[in-house]
């Protein structure tokens, strides 16, 4: 224990007589702009610096040495930061130690990479949005790197609002005709002749199988949107046919709910398809059914759960955030009925008193995976065409903060557990 | 005295047809009228079940169109389509080809998402009224409303085939074409269209007016292509209004034979012009409606627009001529606009001569035009003589803007400040300018910047530019404030060189002035433009950096942002 505070000590450019800075980036309310302030820790990783990722210490610190490039960058993004001296870091350690907090090691910058198709859908992606605004650096994949590529080159794989049911989440029922529906489906049919699979309810299958395996290895994936909820079901429908006519030519397999594999999958278990293709819902695992007008619930407030900081660092990490309730945003899929949801998924955050729950994580295999259900924190009612938010007016957005904590988890350096 | 009035026709009609006061009584009992009335009142209470049940009375007793569309509202309301389906099937039983009928059939099956009831449907009516344009324009419509363009192209084309006619469906396929993106053929087909239906004029706007920049060209030649079609261009005309080219709206308008409807069109475009504040292009309006049809309050408003756009010498021109024709009418109201476009091009004697010939007793309406003659002598650099006229009109206050103007020429700022400071509470744009330069100097006498506020007044920009950035060096304090403005004037003049040297010294000499954060902000947008991204980067950044506090600050961030996402 002595000798790793030393090390961080020494990484942070503090001697033991503590006259060295470092610098706090609060991240209460004292902190003018929450998302850039991952930017400035990426940033500082990537350039080689370490940092330390205060949990539950003013909703959830970053601390880093006192270096012209940190506070250049933090300048540069409007981000608040203190210079604090030895003395000053040893007090908040105290408090840190004897209070539900810690200090994780944050050590290099993750590979990102997001799942996101060539061209620009008619919709925004809250993860390419936050990352861009940020200033975190990624890179994009499609079906062609996921299949024929090597994932392992990535820390962390982001998936939004693909549909790996292969029904292009049913848009055929309202924009059938719309140039980047007939687009899309015409790219997908291409991609799925190019790697020689039936059409493109079996491509999008094939690769939600190497997304499995990519976690399997000890991958993070974050998914949002519709792709939680098809993510399951497409590894839960290996060899059944669950697509709509529109999407392949021939129903779906009448027995198709019977034949579901639900050991395969990440979240959830024992969900009911939506037979009817003419409805625009996957599955009774969304609990808002935004796009089905006789079903569509409300939307309420997600409550962000407390967890030890000390014993459960991994959930600890993902729902830091200076406010604990956070406004509800629809998206395709937008909550995860709690029915639905296998035992041993740690729940994040959900309604109270509502049957679904919103925000949940679980390990697989030697990775590790996390849905948010909704589409944009900032736009709760993001609709196909409408313009892409503008994060440079939601700068201290607790919605945004939750994408953002996933980016630097797998930056956090792996404690045995104390437990 | 109305009511009455009613009472005593219906006293006449009931005597008229012979029916007794009894008669009327019993009558009064369901009438046809009642239950749709009735109807009507539940609905607009939010009673949707009962209105729908008042609607079916309605039906049976024959008010077949307002109890069906009725129906419509209320079972949709109550998510009951089905049962609205139902009840237009037993309808069709008994009138097949009723359009009204079959209308809320298709919308019906639309609303519940049954995409082959509803094609069958309208098969089934195309087939029953084969020469009828209507199944085909309301199944076109709501292909479209779902968006499905493609589907709506083949049914148009088929339509043609089939009705051997295509121009009743002309503004369906107008619609189709915008939705696809295909302007041209939107805009022909809208131009079509608004031959029969000249009143879908706004709908055509409202279609076209999303058209890319790229795409608005073939708009243009469509719209405002031969023959020369007046509703055509009227929409060309507003679409430009929309599309902030104001000038070539009136591009669109001013080649129209000069008739009745045409001199309705121009004024209406003049007055929105005028107040979109495209003044130039509201003389050319109003003066053409002067010149069409003589009218001085035309002419008037073409004058009065020309001065304020800047244009003073039109402004004489148009009144000349105007006076020629009518010079009674127009005396009176055009001598002010007179007397300041003279002021303005410097030709303070003429405005005089004027003011003289008008033979305007001494009041407060002749020392204001007597002030405005000092401020022509002022523009034409005879400093005395306007403030011999001062002296003359009788208005000599220290408080008086154009006094406040001399002292400033002498370099008498103290003065300047106090005149300056009464005329700019009333919003004289000159006034603010000015005093914004003095308010950030305490010294009490400055040649050098008197000189610069009178090439400034005299119209000389670059002069007055040069002579800010001179004046500098005399100065005390003030130099942030004084190279700004040289800067600005610099840019005006389109002398970039001495603009961006100013705006360099600002950010390099005085970095504590409150304009060097914004000169910093302006160097990197001209650099953005220039397409310099690096050199653009790098002033936003050291903007950022420099000035932490500065209330700029957001905006560099944003815009640094900007350039950033756009980096190729």
């Amino acid at each position: 224990m002595i000798r790793r505070l030393l090390v961080g000590l020494l990484a942070l450019g503090v001697t033991v007589e503590g006259r060295a800075q470092s610098l706090l980036i609060p991240m209460d309310d004292a902190q003018s702009n929450h998302l850039k302030a991952y930017g400035v820790m990426f940033q500082a990783l990537k350039s080689g610096l370490r940092g330390e990722w205060w949990l539950n210490y003013r909703g959830g610190s970053f601390l880093l040495p006192d270096e012209p490039s940190v506070r250049r960058n933090a300048a540069l993004g409007g981000v608040a930061f203190e210079a604090v001296d030895g003395a000053a870091v040893d007090a908040a350690r105290k408090e840190i130690a004897s209070s539900n907090m810690d200090a994780v090691p944050l050590e290099r910058a993750p590979r990102v990479a997001i799942y996101a198709p060539p061209n620009s859908p008619p919709w925004d992606d809250a993860v390419t949005l936050a990352l861009q605004y940020a200033g975190i650096d990624y890179t994009r994949i499609w079906d062609d790197d996921v299949l024929g590529g090597d994932l392992a080159k990535f820390d962390w794989i982001h998936l939004f609002h693909e549909d790996f049911t292969g029904q292009q989440n049913k848009l055929y029922l309202g924009f059938r005709d719309a140039p980047w529906f007939v687009e899309a489906r015409d790219r997908d049919q291409a991609m799925a002749k190019r790697f020689q699979v039936n059409g493109i309810p079996a491509l999008k299958k094939a690769v939600a199988l190497r997304l499995h395996d990519f976690v399997e290895r000890g991958g993070f994936l974050f998914a949002m949107c519709g792709a939680t909820e098809t993510l399951d079901l497409a590894l839960a429908a290996q060899g059944v046919d669950i697509a709509g006519p529109f999407a392949d030519g021939t129903p779906m397999d009448p027995d198709a709910d019977a034949k579901l594999d639900w050991s395969r999958t990440f979240a959830f278990t024992g969900a009911h398809l939506e037979p009817n293709s003419g409805v625009n819902a996957m599955s009774d695992i969304d609990g808002h059914q935004v796009n089905v007008p006789s079903r569509r619930q409300p939307l309420g407030s997600l409550a962000l759960f407390a967890f030890s900081a000390k014993f459960d660092p991994v959930a600890s990490m993902l729902v830091q955030d200076h406010r604990s309730v956070v406004p509800d945003f629809y998206g395709v899929t937008t909550s995860f009925n709690t029915a639905r949801v296998k035992p041993g998924v740690t729940v994040l955050a959900n309604e109270e008193g509502a049957p679904w729950v919103k925000y949940i994580h679980g390990d697989l295999g030697r990775g590790s995976w996390t849905y948010l259900g909704g589409h944009d924190p900032e736009d709760p009612q993001h609709n196909v065409g409408a313009a892409p938010t503008d994060l440079a007016l939601h700068p201290n957005s607790p919605g945004y903060r939750l994408i953002l904590n996933n980016v630097l988890f797998p930056a956090a350096k792996k404690k045995p557990l104390k437990t | 005295m109305r009511r009455a009035g009613r009472w005593c026709v219906a006293t006449l009609v009931s005597v008229a047809v012979g029916v007794t006061p009894r008669a009327v009584v019993a009558q009064a009992q369901p009438a046809p009228s009642t239950a749709l009335q009735r109807a009507i009142n539940e609905e607009e209470a939010g009673k949707w079940r009962e209105a729908a049940a008042s609607y079916r009375v309605a039906l049976h007793d024959g008010l077949l169109i307002p109890a069906m569309l009725g129906l419509e509202r209320a079972l949709s309301q109550l998510g009951e389509e089905t049962t609205l389906l139902s009840i237009v099937d037993s309808l069709l039983l008994t009138h097949p080809r009723d359009p009204m009928i079959r209308t809320v059939q298709l919308r019906t099956l639309r609303a519940v998402g049954r995409d082959d009831a509803l094609r069958a449907a309208f098969e089934q009516w195309a087939a029953l009224s084969p020469r009828d344009v209507a199944p085909w324009r309301e199944y076109a419509r709501t292909l479209l409303g779902d968006g499905r363009t493609a589907a709506a192209d083949s049914l148009l084309k088929r339509a043609e085939l089939a009705l051997g006619r295509s121009r009743e469906l002309l503004l369906e396929s107008a619609q189709l074409r915008a939705a696809l993106g295909q302007w041209e053929s939107a805009a022909t087909a809208w131009r079509d269209g608004l031959v029969d239906q000249p009143w879908m004029d706004q709908a055509a706007v409202f279609s076209l007016g999303a058209a890319p920049i790229a795409q608005r060209d073939p708009v243009r030649r469509v719209l405002g292509g031969a023959p020369v079609d007046r509703g055509a261009r009227a929409v060309l005309a507003r679409l430009e209004l929309q599309w902030n080219a104001p000038r070539d709206g009136w591009r669109a308008l001013e080649s129209l034979r000069a008739d009745d409807s045409t001199l309705v069109l121009w004024r209406s475009f003049a007055d929105e012009v005028e107040r979109s504040g495209a003044w130039l292009v509201a003389r050319d309006a109003w003066a053409a409606v002067d010149r069409a049809k003589p009218d001085p309050t035309a002419a008037l408003r073409a004058a009065t627009a020309a001065l304020t756009g800047g244009d003073a010498a039109g402004a004489l021109t148009i009144l000349g001529t105007a006076m020629r024709r009518d010079s009674l009418r127009l005396s009176a109201s055009a001598l002010p606009v007179r007397v300041r476009a003279l002021a303005q091009l410097a030709r303070p004697a003429e405005a005089e001569a004027l003011i003289a010939g008008a033979g305007l007793p001494d009041s407060p309406d002749r020392r204001t035009l007597m002030r405005t003659v000092a401020w022509g002598w002022i523009r034409a650099g005879d400093v005395e003589r306007a403030r011999a006229t001062i002296a003359g009109g009788g208005s000599a206050a220290d408080e008086d803007a154009v006094s406040a103007w001399l002292a400033l020429v002498d370099g008498d700022l103290t003065a300047a400040r106090r005149g300056l400071r009464e005329s700019a509470s009333t919003g004289a744009r000159d006034a603010v300018d000015a005093l914004a330069l003095l308010s950030r100097t305490r010294a009490t006498r400055s040649t050098a910047l008197g000189r610069t506020f009178l090439a400034l007044a005299q119209g000389d920009t670059l002069r007055a530019a040069r002579s800010f950035a001179l004046a500098v060096d005399s100065l005390t304090d003030g130099a942030g404030v004084t190279l700004a403005t040289s800067a600005r004037l610099a840019l005006a003049a389109h002398d970039d060189a001495l603009a961006e040297s100013a705006w360099a010294r600002l950010v390099r000499d005085f970095p504590s002035a409150p304009e060097a954060v914004e000169a910093e902000l302006t160097v990197a947008r001209r650099l953005v433009v220039r397409g310099d991204r690096v050199g653009a980067a790098a002033r936003y950044e050291h903007l950022i950096l420099t000035w932490p506090e500065s209330a700029l600050l957001p905006q560099a961030r944003r815009e640094l942002e900007t350039l950033r996402r756009s980096a190729p």
